[in-house]
């Protein structure tokens, strides 16, 4: 099957239902597939050419000051810009309140000049603090990994390369503690991007400030080093360049996102399940199950060297390491067969646990790239919630309960089902979670469980329906303004192939570390790393082709694309056994 | 200082919820705001002059309809803001001219009349041909006509004085619109009255302005940004120990 470059849907393919994918426990369960935004990133800066330069490095012997990257695509010209500032050890903290930060950074369309680096040079590092200019496209921090950074200065200027283990720790010498896009605190709006050619697709040019903070990060130690020993100091060799990542830190911020942006949300999913359903639909050759085989023990690999702190986390690793070898057994030896990938869904769906399911999924796409890269076109939508008046209200009715029962049939009266509220906190507007009942704040609930909702206009319409039998949509709400908003999104999202996710974010049980970890798998995070419920460290672009690749021409082309579940590279040190 | 179109629509919506406004209302009654500043119509200065109406407009979500048949609609503004109801005006006369072809709706007695463009470029970017209609009770009389085309962002717009319109025995504070399905209602004034165009802004004015405020920001008072962020935070919750603790483990 070819797809082309457009959106592209096949009506005839199999998809799962809605009521299996969009289980919040089980979209907590995705890992990165070759959509993932980061992945689509090193496609495109290879297939389209995109020259990144760095054009000033104007840091101190300590690192501190300013470096300027030139990055230039067939369609615009456009600069990262990256401040280095010295702070205390008792200054750096990931917590969205942190007032300071080792880097600030930022995007910029366009070219820099002098009036706007003072501009930037009085404003980003304050973040949100500052009023950003309208050119700059993403705005964004970071802190440094100490030990991490320490230890690769340590290393580079006694003529050394650093031991990979740091990086099983943590995969990175900087971690963002947020990405800003989308207008905030005065930067470039969304809308402005997406009739453009490079950055149409969310989080693309949050994904290339990152990518090119990767780049200044290495660039940054090396410096460090050689002004430290400049006699003996050596440069990162090319494997530790690509294996090292950059963190993210990320808490509760991101999770009001998942449902505040449910057509967007929807495409997603709906995109990874077309491929999911083009792949598995494949009859394959003896070659695809041998490199199946091949991205199971990669994947392998990769859980084995993994260390994280969180213990449920560590369980789920070790589990999805053991089922990875059980499913390596699996295709030895089951027969190939035209259903093959059909009958490993079925045997995991049965046998394996869910974060091994999405991840078989997740290599089963990356097993089809010419056939599912297109769907990539998907991942972006005009978001609009309409509301529909003239719907009659019985037809409303119905599509609610086929589309929300299981909202419909909830009890959100139970202590438990209404034990938590959310809300926003007057620092810097974190959305926080509180206890019903027990904290203040639960007059200012934010109204992000959409699951009650739903139950309360489903109730308001059966009630108005007696009196009312051939009412339609308006009447009701002309009666009851107050279920406007629920009702726009119910009538916009009952067009949606996957619709809502099905959770009810009150309930005591609800883990908010699902949402978080649905979008990084979208945005293409690896070493998912949570804190508890609330909070997690991930990497992006570990394993990803680092800009010296792009200028080498005879580079392999699956340098570009092919990176996923990233192994540490060999060292003579050697790693410890799991 | 200058801020971004997400910006401003964040901060009036959350201005609106902290005066009282229903979630729906109030993130209409920013889009509102924000269509008109950022298409270089001022929606700031209607608000930020009408502030006490519209805080006053704030529990009125509900439209008194006063007349309604399948065709036509007259509702009761009661000297409150388009923001408060005028949202639910407009949807009622949209289902009207989706069953019929054709509908208008009268909104008596309201306030800042010109903030309601905001939300009829949202009926006709749902396919509705739109013509908004109202006059100025001050000497001369002034008209303004608003009109959308369907499937169109922005409108044309013109606002004529009249010096010899009849008098007439009741103020004339409301508005009117009509909406047709298939028909356009482009505002070419035909008048056997004395008229003057006072002012006119075509789509390409209006697409431009949009234009500009996306690429170089939108200007807005630091005062009036001030006011807004006040009501806003009548939405947060004070921080304390344990709110930061509902925040997930700290580093």
């Amino acid at each position: 099957m070819t797809l082309s470059s457009g959106p592209v849907t096949d009506k005839t393919l199999s998809l799962r239902p809605a009521a299996v994918v969009m289980e919040l426990e089980r979209l907590g369960s995705f890992s990165p597939t070759r959509l993932s935004f980061a992945r689509r990133l090193t496609r495109l800066m290879y297939q389209s050419r995109w020259q990144i330069n760095c054009v000033a490095f104007d840091l101190d012997e300590g690192g501190y000051g300013s470096a300027i990257y030139r990055l230039e695509t067939a369609a615009k010209r456009y600069h990262i810009v990256v401040f280095s500032r010295y702070i205390a050890d008792e200054q750096r903290t990931d917590r969205v309140i942190a007032d300071t930060w080792d880097l600030t950074f930022g995007l910029v369309e366009g070219e820099v000049d002098d009036a706007l680096l003072a501009s930037l040079e009085a404003n980003m590092p304050l973040q949100e603090a500052g009023r950003q200019h309208p050119r700059l496209l993403v705005l964004s921090r970071a802190n440094r990994s100490v030990r991490n950074f320490d230890a690769f200065v340590a290393a580079l200027c006694a003529g050394e390369q650093p031991d990979v283990a740091y990086l099983l720790e943590a995969g990175y010498l900087y971690r963002t503690t947020a990405v800003y896009g989308n207008g905030k605190f005065g930067i470039a709006d969304y809308d402005r991007l997406r009739t453009g050619a490079d950055f149409y697709q969310p989080f693309s040019p949050q994904m290339t400030a990152v990518y090119v903070l990767r780049e200044f990060s290495v660039a940054q130690v090396e410096h460090i080093a050689r002004h430290k020993n400049a006699a003996v100091a050596v440069e990162l060799d090319l494997d530790l360049r690509r294996y090292l990542g950059i963190g993210n830190s990320t808490g509760l911020g991101m999770a009001p996102f998942l449902i505040n942006h449910p057509q967007l949300i929807n495409h997603w999913v709906y995109a990874r399940e077309q491929a999911l359903a083009v792949a598995s639909g494949q009859s394959p050759l003896e070659e695809q199950r041998v490199h199946m085989v091949r991205l199971c023990r990669r994947a392998m690999a990769y859980f084995a060297e993994m260390r994280v702190e969180d213990s449920a986390q560590s369980v789920r690793n070790t589990v999805v390491y053991e089922e990875l070898d059980q499913i390596v057994a699996w295709l030895d030896q089951v027969p190939l067969d035209s259903s093959l990938w059909r009958q490993l869904m079925d045997w995991a769906e049965t046998s394996l646990s869910l974060e091994t399911q999405e991840l078989i999924n997740t290599l089963l796409i990356e097993c089809y790239p010419d056939e599912v890269d297109a769907l990539e076109e998907l991942m972006s939508v005009e978001e609009k919630l309409d509301l529909t008046p003239d719907m009659p209200l019985v037809q409303l009715k119905q599509l609610l309960e086929t589309h929300f029962d299981w909202a419909i049939e909830a009890d959100f009266e139970a202590a438990e089902a209404r034990y938590w509220f959310w809300y926003q906190s007057a620092e810097k507007e974190e959305p926080r979670l509180g206890v019903r009942g027990e904290e203040a704040g639960e007059e200012k609930e934010l109204a992000l469980a959409i699951a009650p909702r739903a139950q309360r206009v489903y109730h308001a319409i059966t009630d108005f329906l007696v009196d009312h039998p051939r009412a339609l949509t308006i009447d009701l709400l002309l009666a009851h303004p107050e279920h406007m908003k629920a009702v726009r999104r119910i009538q916009t999202m009952v067009a949606t192939a996957f619709g809502e996710i099905r959770a009810n974010l009150w309930h005591r049980d609800m883990k908010p570390m699902h949402l978080l970890r649905t979008k990084l798998s979208f945005l293409g995070a690896h070493r998912f790393d949570p804190r508890g419920d609330r909070w997690v460290r991930v990497t992006f672009f570990q394993g990803a082709p680092v800009l010296s690749d792009f200028d080498d021409a005879d580079a392999d082309p699956a340098l570009f694309d092919d990176w996923s579940f990233p192994i540490a590279p060999k060292q003579q040190r050697g790693l410890e056994p799991r | 200082m200058k801020v971004s179109l997400n910006e401003l629509q964040a901060v009036c919506r959350k201005a609106f919820l902290g005066m009282g406004f229903t979630e729906s209302h109030a993130e209409d009654a920013a889009d509102m705001v924000a269509w008109m500043q950022s298409h270089g119509l001022d929606g700031l200065t209607a608000l930020s002059e009408g502030l006490e109406c519209v805080k006053a407009s704030a529990l009125q979500a509900r439209p008194e309809i006063l007349y309604e048949d399948a065709d036509l609609a007259v509702v009761n503004g009661q000297q409150l803001s388009v923001l408060a109801s005028g949202n639910l005006a407009m949807e009622l006369a949209f289902a009207k001219a989706r069953a019929r072809g054709l509908s208008v709706i009268k909104i008596r007695h309201c306030r800042q009349r010109q903030l309601i463009m905001g939300y009829v470029c949202r009926l006709a970017d749902r396919g509705m041909n739109v013509t908004a209609f109202w006059r100025h009770a001050q000497s001369p009389l002034t008209e303004q006509v608003v009109g959308f085309r369907a499937r169109s962002n922005v409108p044309f717009i013109r606002v004529y004085q009249l010096d010899e319109a009849p008098e007439e025995n009741e103020a004339n504070d409301g508005i009117t619109i009509m909406m047709a399905n298939h028909v356009d209602l482009l505002p070419t004034m035909r008048s056997e009255h004395e008229y003057a165009l006072l002012a006119r802004h075509d789509e390409s004015d209006l697409l431009a302005a949009h234009r500009q405020a996306l690429e170089e920001g939108i200007l807005v008072l630091p005062e009036v940004w001030q006011q807004l962020k006040t009501l806003a935070g009548h939405t947060l919750v004070e921080a304390s120990s344990t709110s930061r603790a509902g925040a997930g483990p700290a580093d």
